[in-house]
């Protein structure tokens, strides 16, 4: 069989009205989300709940909109045919970084609610919040989230922009310009998502500190974009064209990406809980004590369980990974894990060993995730679902058709 | 090897023959002739190439093999005995207190219990592989075919064994040479 | 023997990996060649002869450490890590890469991996042997080695399994160990070919022998395809937790310096980044003095040179993360870790290990850098060097300067600590020079797979 390139590549009728009622539906879900949280900050006076459910919420949604743009400039530049049928749903990804922005504003406000740096009393009480001050205070911490969002969104702004003017005039010149952008982009990233985790993350408590807490970020937002990416392009594949695009051997290779990340994460995963439980050193054990004990132990081992050991057994099986039902099974557990990861990460930090779940632990997600669904989808159908000129277009429709 | 085969039909009518050797050019040809060869009905049959042709294994159906699931055993069981030697050997055998950890000290175990069981998959890869092959066997028929040499270089070879129920010494011959082939002869036991 | 075969090259490769015009006979012959012939070159006897030199100050170095003990080396309190371990660590790093090329660029289906595999995993087995050598020296009573291992014993004691120093055992004889099963996996075939090419009675004996009787068949290329997938699936996990477990003997520890979460990955990266440099260090002249530029064309070069790059910004990553967290962590012993690093009687060796780490590597950025094969190697000695320094300035650093500052001290190598490090370079070379008289450097099997000619047409697959 020869490269099928009169398919069009449009979203089909089908698949508009197929990508409207997930629309509606999305945004059902994230408006209800969105009241109830409103309403806990407003009605149920708990602006300290409101902003910790909703900080570990949007960290998950950050990783589904940043993600995908590590994803992107790593497919320019190893090229290949693996990263083809995911660019359109990635760049999408990438356009939506402008609500994400407005998501934040939230957390800006929610300082005082989520950080110990931003009270100058406890700052003067406590030696190394006093020494991390320089570092940690409201004007710089702003600057820091400005640079991020500003270079997520060039980055985004770029890849979307040359890609039309590929889809446009050919690859010749826009071909080059993302190859370009990729590798300083992705240096880009690496150091943002760091500083983001630091910021965002580490700083919620002031004596803990790890150098792997950017790379398990890292790896978070590559597993969340890639699962969440697995089962969107299950879902399109019910229509055209994506029906006439994708075959076993796309979810194979994606399937595999998504088992190594599996296994990234558990690696790094183990490492740092290794080397500080070995270690033993007061100012780093009390970070896995209170997330090891009492009714945080159990999420604990479920994350040894079901983040690492359930989807890792499932996905070295060849036969799963073609099976693109069954592989999105897998991917839409995955993201349940992912989000499982990041509560038990956040949590914590407020409330010490004691296990905490609070009825926003589930509105926030479901709000945050529905709003961004929703405008996830209006991106996602405005362009074609496949690059019209990318080089190895030819090869990736050929792929698994040989 | 390097004895010359039986050469032609004559002297192999009285000698039991192991089987009819077809030489290819191309992967192409060799394919073509193994599919053609299977769809005739002929099973007792096998390829000589010198380097894995994917397409083979779909034309001969070679498709399963057990080495992944050895592979599996070898893994488990040198994982269970790498742990169970740690835990026999602090816990029951020789407890002592090590920087305050406790006796039981899994989250360090992990890391020699990983090793043993890359050994033991790795060690059950290998020596599976040789018993699935059945090697080392440093005689084998087909190296008396003539210009057999040439199966480690650039040629591609057929071989229909003569334990095939189908196998006729003439009719195979025929079929053989009615499939592209540079040449057919015999293979002497 | 071989007729002339006029194949036409109707799809050429896309991507140079492979010179046009090669055949499956020709490749044959221009490979195996190399050691199927009466003629050595003078390059050659000049790499073994270097080899064999080094090899003696190795055998003069030991055979005065067996005598007089590691107090020879310039191992005082507190830095009781020096040499030794700075050698064992970038040993072990620079066979990673051959477990790379081999094993991880197998299961993303790289092709160009394999006109270089052969001589990367020998280059790893080697590396290996050089690594393995230092902790054993460094015992004091190496005769006593196999302590190190569990096993029944009237002493009534038992390695203590939670320290890294046994997790080592464990990880380096198994690393040995499957990487030397693979490597020969990977030569069973090319030992047929040898066999069947050698013109003399005694070579052909020998390579038989050691071929087991291979003869290509396809039932055993299928069972052969299956173990090469199932070998490089587990060398893949096995060769990062290697130096996982190598970090882990500084991690664990609470010294300052060294107890950083982010050292499993950042050792792995650097290992690479150091594996990779040996690994084109090999393969430039090898390639030019053997003819092969057609199978180690200028694209093998440029890829190895991507690598390098990607993990050499790794390993500046780790730089910036490790000065930040530093300062951020609050820890005044980290903080004074860092600084004297920077700053104390180290920091000449700290701001080479920079400057040859991360900033003379991002040349490697332009492509013209990547495509001249002699700034390329250039560039690569560069890196070993840093590599080496970098290791050098983590182990002896930390330890000359820890937490109490009456007990500081600082390290002053010996000529023989010097000694046993070219030794075993001497060591590394022969062994080297050897594998590429006596056996094929490039696997000859997997270059022919990347022939046109190769691939079975669509039609007749189906």
């Amino acid at each position: 069989m020869t490269a099928q390139t009169s398919v069009d590549f449009r979203v089909s009728d089908g698949l508009r009205s197929d990508l409207g009622r997930w629309r509606t539906r999305a945004l059902i879900v994230g408006v209800i989300g969105m009241l109830a949280m409103a309403a806990g900050l407003l009605v149920f006076h708990q602006p300290f709940q409101f902003y910790q459910s909703y900080l570990w919420a949007f960290l998950f949604v950050l990783g589904l909109a940043v993600g995908p743009l590590a994803w992107l400039m790593l497919q320019y530049l190893t090229g290949g045919a693996w990263g083809v049928v995911i660019r359109r749903p990635a760049e999408a990804a990438a356009r939506t970084l402008p609500l994400v922005l407005v998501l934040f504003l939230p957390i800006i406000i929610g300082i005082p609610n989520l950080y110990p740096w931003a009270h100058p009393a406890v700052v003067a009480a406590d030696r190394v919040l006093t020494h991390q001050a320089p570092y940690l205070n409201y004007r710089f911490f702003l600057l820091r989230a400005l640079v991020y969002f500003f270079g997520w969104m060039f980055l985004s702004y770029y890849f979307n922009r040359w890609s039309l003017v590929e889809d446009r005039d050919g690859p010749a010149k826009a071909h080059g310009k993302m190859s370009f952008l990729a590798g300083p982009g992705v240096i880009f990233w690496s150091l943002s998502v760091t500083f983001m985790s630091i910021d965002w993350v580490l700083s919620l408590h002031s004596q803990w500190f790890s150098t792997m807490f950017g790379l398990l970020f890292m790896v978070g937002q590559g597993l969340t974009s890639m699962a969440f990416l697995i089962a969107l392009l299950v879902a399109l594949q019910a229509r055209a064209p994506m029906s006439q695009v994708l075959t076993k051997r796309h979810f194979h290779d994606l399937g595999k990406l998504m088992f190594a990340l599996t296994m990234v994460w558990a690696y790094f995963s183990y490492s740092q809980f290794l080397i500080i439980w070995t270690g033993n050193l007061p100012e780093e054990i009390p970070w896995y004590l209170s997330r090891t004990n009492g009714g945080w132990g159990y999420i604990a081992m479920g994350l040894v369980l079901f983040h690492f050991a359930l989807p890792f057994s499932l996905l070295l099986s060849r036969d799963l990974k073609r099976n693109a039902k069954l592989l999105r099974n897998v991917a839409i557990f995955v993201l349940f894990m992912r989000m499982v990861d990041l509560f038990w990460q956040v949590t914590p930090y407020f409330y010490g060993s004691a296990f905490h779940l609070s009825w926003m632990d589930i509105a926030a997600p479901a709000g945050l995730i529905g709003i961004w669904l929703a405008y996830f989808f209006i991106q996602l159908e405005k362009r074609p679902l496949m690059p019209l000129h990318e080089p190895n277009l030819e090869e990736a429709l050929n792929h698994g058709r040989e | 090897m390097s004895e010359p085969s039986a050469s032609g039909h004559a002297t192999a009518e009285s000698a039991p023959a192991y089987g009819l050797i077809a030489e290819f050019q191309t992967p192409n040809a060799l394919v073509k002739a193994a599919r053609a060869a299977r769809e005739k009905g002929y099973r007792k049959l096998d390829a000589y190439t010198p380097f894995p042709i994917e397409e083979l294994t779909d034309a001969l159906h070679l498709h399963h093999n057990r080495l992944p699931l050895l592979v599996l055993l070898g893994g488990l069981t040198g994982g269970a005995l790498g742990y169970l030697l740690q835990y026999f050997v602090t816990v029951i055998y020789y407890p002592i207190n090590v920087g305050g950890r406790p006796l039981h000290s899994w989250p360090e175990y992990f890391v020699i219990t990983f090793e043993c069981t890359i050994l033991f998959a790795g060690l059950t890869t290998v020596l599976g592989l040789l018993g699935l092959c059945g090697l080392p066997m440093p005689y084998h028929p087909v190296f008396n075919a003539k210009r057999f040499a040439l199966a480690s270089r650039d040629r591609f070879f057929l071989c229909i064994e003569s334990e095939d129920p189908l196998f006729e010494r003439q009719k195979t011959a025929q079929f053989l040479e009615s499939l592209d082939a540079k040449e057919v002869s015999e293979v002497a036991h | 023997m071989a007729e002339e075969q006029n194949v036409v090259m109707e799809r050429p490769e896309p991507h140079e990996i492979i010179a046009p015009g090669y055949t499956f006979s020709s490749i044959t012959d221009q490979i195996a060649s190399v050691v199927q012939t009466k003629r050595t070159p003078p390059f050659w006897f000049l790499g073994f002869g270097l080899g064999l030199a080094l090899l003696g100050v190795f055998a003069i170095s030991t055979t005065l450490l067996f005598i007089l003990g590691p107090g020879i080396w310039g191992l005082r309190t507190p830095v009781m890590w020096g040499f030794a371990i700075t050698n064992f660590v970038w040993w072990i790093g620079i066979g990673h890469a051959g477990t790379l090329i081999s094993a991880i660029l197998l299961l993303l289906n790289q092709k160009w991996r394999n006109s270089i595999n052969r001589f990367a995993e020998a280059m790893t087995l080697f590396a290996v042997a050089c690594a393995g050598m230092f902790p054993i020296l460094h015992l004091g009573r190496p005769w006593l080695a196999f302590w190190l291992f569990p096993y029944p014993d009237t002493m009534g004691i038992e390695p203590n399994f939670r320290s890294p120093l046994v997790w080592d055992v464990f990880a380096v004889s198994t690393y040995a160990t499957i990487s030397a099963v693979f490597w020969f996996v990977g030569l069973i075939p090319d030992l047929a070919t040898l066999r069947d090419r050698a013109g003399n009675k005694i070579a052909r004996v020998i390579y038989g022998l050691l071929a087991m009787g291979w003869r290509g068949s396809a039932k055993h290329w299928s069972v052969y395809e299956t173990a090469s997938l199932l070998l490089a699936g587990l060398a893949t996990p096995l060769v990062l937790s290697v130096h996982t477990v190598v970090s882990f003997d500084f991690t664990v520890a609470i010294v300052p310096g060294w107890h950083s979460t982010f050292f499993p990955p950042y050792f792995v990266a650097g290992a690479i980044y150091s594996g990779f440099a040996m690994v084109l260090v090999l393969a430039i002249p090898l390639r030019s003095v053997y003819g092969l530029e057609g199978l180690i064309t200028d694209k093998h070069l440029d890829n190895c040179g991507k690598v390098m790059l990607a993990t050499g910004l790794i390993v500046a990553y780790a730089y910036i993360l490790e000065a930040f967290t530093g300062w951020y962590s609050g820890n005044i012993f980290e903080a004074a870790a860092i600084h004297h690093r920077m700053t104390g009687p180290y920091m000449s060796s700290y701001w080479s290990l920079v400057a040859c780490n991360i900033i003379a590597p991002q040349l490697l950025w332009f492509k013209r850098i990547r495509n001249t094969p002699a700034l390329l190697f250039l560039s690569s000695m560069v890196v070993l060097c840093g590599m080496w320094l970098e290791r050098f300035v983590i182990i002896v650093s930390s330890l000359a300067q820890d937490f109490v500052t009456s007990s500081w001290g600082i390290f002053h190598a010996t000529r023989w600590d010097w000694g046993v490090f070219l030794g075993t370079i001497g060591l590394f070379l022969t062994l080297f020079f050897l594998f590429i008289r006596g056996l094929p450097m490039i696997s000859i099997f997997e270059v022919r797979t990347l022939l046109p000619h190769a691939k079975v047409d669509k039609e007749v697959a189906e």
